[in-house]
């Protein structure tokens, strides 16, 4: 029986930055223990862990619903056993990061529905603000309790062959994903405790708590025991079990659009004693949802006479109405001005270089470069919508250039970005795959970066898209204490 | 609590109480029509067309030929997608009012169900037939009963577990008067009387009570009208009164809603009637009266605490 020892001593790193092995191929310090303990164990045993690990989160329906498949198959999504380890002192920089950025993106969104400092000093153009699909002429001038708009988001990182790490994405709208990072160190954790022996990672599993403490603090002002509720769009969502998850670990309500009702600017859910009244609503539907008479008219998700309670002052939204006009894909290279402008602060955590299509020069130099660049729709997340220029056929290439040429403003590129590499569970081998990193952040009083970040993989060699929705998986994500 | 998350509540219990009887209902009968009667005789398929009615299926069996009639009854009452009323129907819509609830049920109930969900869908007709339909039916027994135990040793005893009460005893409740409405009395044989227990799950506590003697107001009276038999009509039909006056925080025998008040009326029949009243009316008229007053009492609950109110 092969033993894992020949696996890992067989691993190479694939020519990008590996997390696991330095340039030698040896474990980094802070994976060599785990090493050790990995090639201690029998391979068999392994398989075994993992198919246990497997129908355990099948039984405990830890699944995603994908859309693309008529029947609305769930799966699980696949969980890799290696953990990614994140030393103490990458962690600080990260988290410094990634708060400093929320921070900024948070003080923009106030200020383009306020004064409009930052447009009016040209740092951020005017155009793509109101021509941002996010923006919503709704919020100009509403004050929100404590300024804060964005409640909680993820910020999407990667890492380069330098080995520095990069912004790719801002999401500031209804991020997912935090229940994977609960559910991967609890399985984890009973499928292989020998694993804990050597290291003691951050614990991941007060995450509910802060959320609710955050939500909390986003009461409107005269409320002083808050009741809370997470909107959900319904059992047929892709992130439902999420959602079930953090309302019952939160102690909190979670109530469809059909169990809201709005009274005299009063948001109420109807219960088996009649109507009780909702100050906080962490919703997870999107703004055009919200509000048949404000939005989509169509919407059965939100509740018709919300968007009037909230501008009455009388329930909270978390996150806030409009944070989108802050992580639209053309408004994203913008951040580090923001940065500069409102702290007069140098960004700890850099952008990947992007080209705006809605700018005539660099337009002419995307298309010119469609076979080197990724392309993206600033409309469109999890993965569709992209183009990546390399590997794509000559006729997807003219098909983005077409339009691109259509409509520049919905289209940004990217140099490619070599993902960084982590050992993998593929098959019966161990091999290099592209990872990237989604610390959350929660924004109640201050900016707090909780231990709690998720690692994704993308499964397929060579691929360097992570999405779940693309046949991406999960590590557990082990933040480490001096 | 949500009034949809209470109507969940009470479908996912009443549905996983369903599974449960049709599967002891199933096995009950496929073991009996083996060697009591030989399955060419007519007197089968008038077994499994009465099994059918009994749990409210409309399928009209005298066109199947008589060899095939258990076999044409067991895939219908298991793996039906026509009918609501399927075991596996059953479980699925119990697994979808789980899911929309899930914030609200502890996660051993959940995964219970989930798991039995998952199990079932995962069986054919062809696994089946390896195994035999008993080795089936009994998991599915086992998996339903266990998740009552789960409900009650892991979900607080609030408003949640009032509901889910209501529709395992309403349920329950049904489904032995409509047993007893199925029953002919006109055949007081000892085989027809331990076929009527032993669909009520009555059998053993039966004989325990009553061990020499087997009559049949004696056996109508235990399944009717016992005060400590967890499946007596009366047992239920007081533990759902007790759990609807939990949930109106109100004194027992005052109503302060329809389902209260219809459930008033109808609790004190079953505390002071007779059985030999019973029987000189005809049990199966008098059970039928019993299953419209609980018809009405289902649709009662339903209007006090989940009305259908047109989405503004």
């Amino acid at each position: 029986m092969e033993s894992m020892q020949l696996l890992l001593e067989r691993y190479g790193a694939a020519g990008y930055f590996d997390e696991y092995a330095d340039a030698d191929g040896k474990p980094r310090r802070h994976y060599a223990a785990l090493a050790r303990t990995l090639a201690a164990t029998d391979w068999a045993d392994f398989r075994h862990r993992v198919e246990l690990v497997n129908s355990v989160l099948l039984q405990r329906g830890v699944t995603f619903t994908v859309y693309a498949d008529a029947r609305g198959t769930e799966r699980i999504m696949p969980f890799d056993l290696i953990p990614r380890i994140i030393p103490s002192g990458e962690w600080e920089m990260i988290s410094a990061g990634v708060a400093q950025r929320v921070r900024a993106l948070n003080a923009f969104v106030h200020d383009v529905y306020h004064e409009q400092r930052i447009l009016r000093e040209h740092r951020v153009p005017y155009d793509l603000v109101y021509s941002s699909r996010f923006y919503c002429r709704e919020m100009v001038e509403l004050d929100v309790p404590r300024d804060v708009y964005i409640h909680v988001s993820g910020i999407d990182l990667i890492r380069g062959d330098d080995g520095k790490y990069y912004v790719l994405e801002d999401n500031l709208r209804t991020p997912s994903g935090i229940s994977y990072v609960l559910e991967n160190r609890d399985a984890l954790k009973r499928s292989f405790p020998q694993l804990f022996e050597s290291y003691q990672p951050r614990a991941v599993d007060d995450y509910p708590q802060r959320l609710r403490n955050a939500l909390r603090l986003a009461a409107p002002a005269h409320v002083e025991n808050p009741t809370i509720v997470l909107l959900t769009p319904g059992i047929y969502n892709s992130a439902y079990f999420e959602h079930a998850m953090l309302a019952r670990r939160m102690g909190a309500e979670l109530v469809e659009g059909q169990d809201l009702i709005v009274r005299d600017n009063v948001v109420y859910m109807k219960t088996t004693k009649g109507l009780a009244r909702v100050d906080v609503i962490y919703r997870r539907i999107d703004d055009e949802f919200i509000d048949p008479l404000y939005f989509r008219p169509d919407s059965t998700l939100g509740a018709a006479g919300l968007m009037n309670a909230y501008r009455a002052g009388n329930v909270n939204l978390a996150n806030a109405i409009g944070t989108g006009v802050a992580d639209d894909k053309a408004i994203y290279p913008y951040v580090p001005e923001m940065i500069d402008f409102y702290f007069s602060e140098q960004p700890i955590l850099a952008n990947v270089p992007t080209y705006l299509c809605n700018d005539e020069v660099q337009r002419r130099h995307v298309l010119a470069h469609l076979d080197e660049l990724v392309v993206k729709n600033t409309n469109q997340s999890g993965g569709y919508g992209m183009l990546m220029g390399p590997y794509a056929t000559p006729a997807e290439r003219a098909r983005f250039a077409e339009a691109i040429e259509s409509n520049p403003r919905e289209f940004i590129a990217q140099p490619v970005i070599p993902l960084s590499c982590h050992p993998t569970i593929v098959g019966d081998e161990i091999l290099p795959r592209h990872i990237d990193l989604r610390p959350y952040v929660l924004y109640s009083e201050e900016v707090e970066v909780p231990p709690a970040a998720l690692t994704r993989v993308a499964l397929q060699e060579g691929s360097l898209v992570v999405n779940s929705s693309q046949g991406g998986g999960t590590k557990d994500t082990w933040v480490m204490d001096n | 609590m949500l009034s949809r998350v209470a109507e969940s509540m009470y479908w996912l219990s009443r549905n996983i109480e369903r599974a449960e009887t049709l599967a002891r209902m199933l096995d009950v009968n496929l073991n009996r029509t083996m060697d009591r009667y030989s399955a060419s005789s007519g007197r089968a398929q008038k077994v499994w067309q009465s099994v059918l009615s009994i749990i409210g299926m409309t399928a009209d069996l005298s066109a199947v030929s008589a060899r095939e009639t258990a076999q044409t009854a067991f895939e219908y009452c298991t793996f039906s997608t026509e009918t609501r009323t399927s075991i596996l129907s059953c479980i699925r819509i119990a697994r979808q009012n789980a899911l929309g609830v899930r914030a609200e049920l502890s996660t051993e109930v959940w995964e219970a169900i989930n798991g039995l969900y998952l199990f079932v869908e995962a069986q054919s007709p062809r696994s089946i037939a390896r195994e035999g339909p008993s080795s089936f039916l009994r998991s599915v027994r086992n998996t339903t009963q266990a998740i009552g135990g789960v409900i009650d040793a892991t979900v607080t005893h609030d408003d949640a577990w009032n509901f889910l009460q209501i529709g395992r005893f309403l349920e329950r409740s049904t489904i032995t008067s409509r047993i007893v409405q199925g029953h002919d009395p006109s055949d007081p044989s000892a085989a027809e009387l331990q076929r009527l227990l032993e669909m009520c799950c009555a059998s053993e506590p039966f004989a325990k009570v009553r061990h020499l003697s087997m009559e049949p107001t004696e056996v109508l009276d235990f399944v009717l009208l016992n005060a400590q038999f967890p499946r007596s009509v009366r047992f239920c039909v007081e533990e759902i009164d007790a759990a609807l006056h939990r949930i109106s925080e109100t004194v027992r025998s005052t109503f302060s809603n329809e389902a209260e008040r219809v459930l008033g009326r109808l609790l004190p029949v079953l505390e002071f009637v007779q059985i030999e009243e019973i029987v000189a009316e005809g049990s199966a008229n008098f059970a039928l009266r019993l299953s419209e007053r609980l018809l009405a009492l289902g649709a009662a609950v339903e209007a006090s605490y989940f009305p259908r109110v047109p989405v503004a």
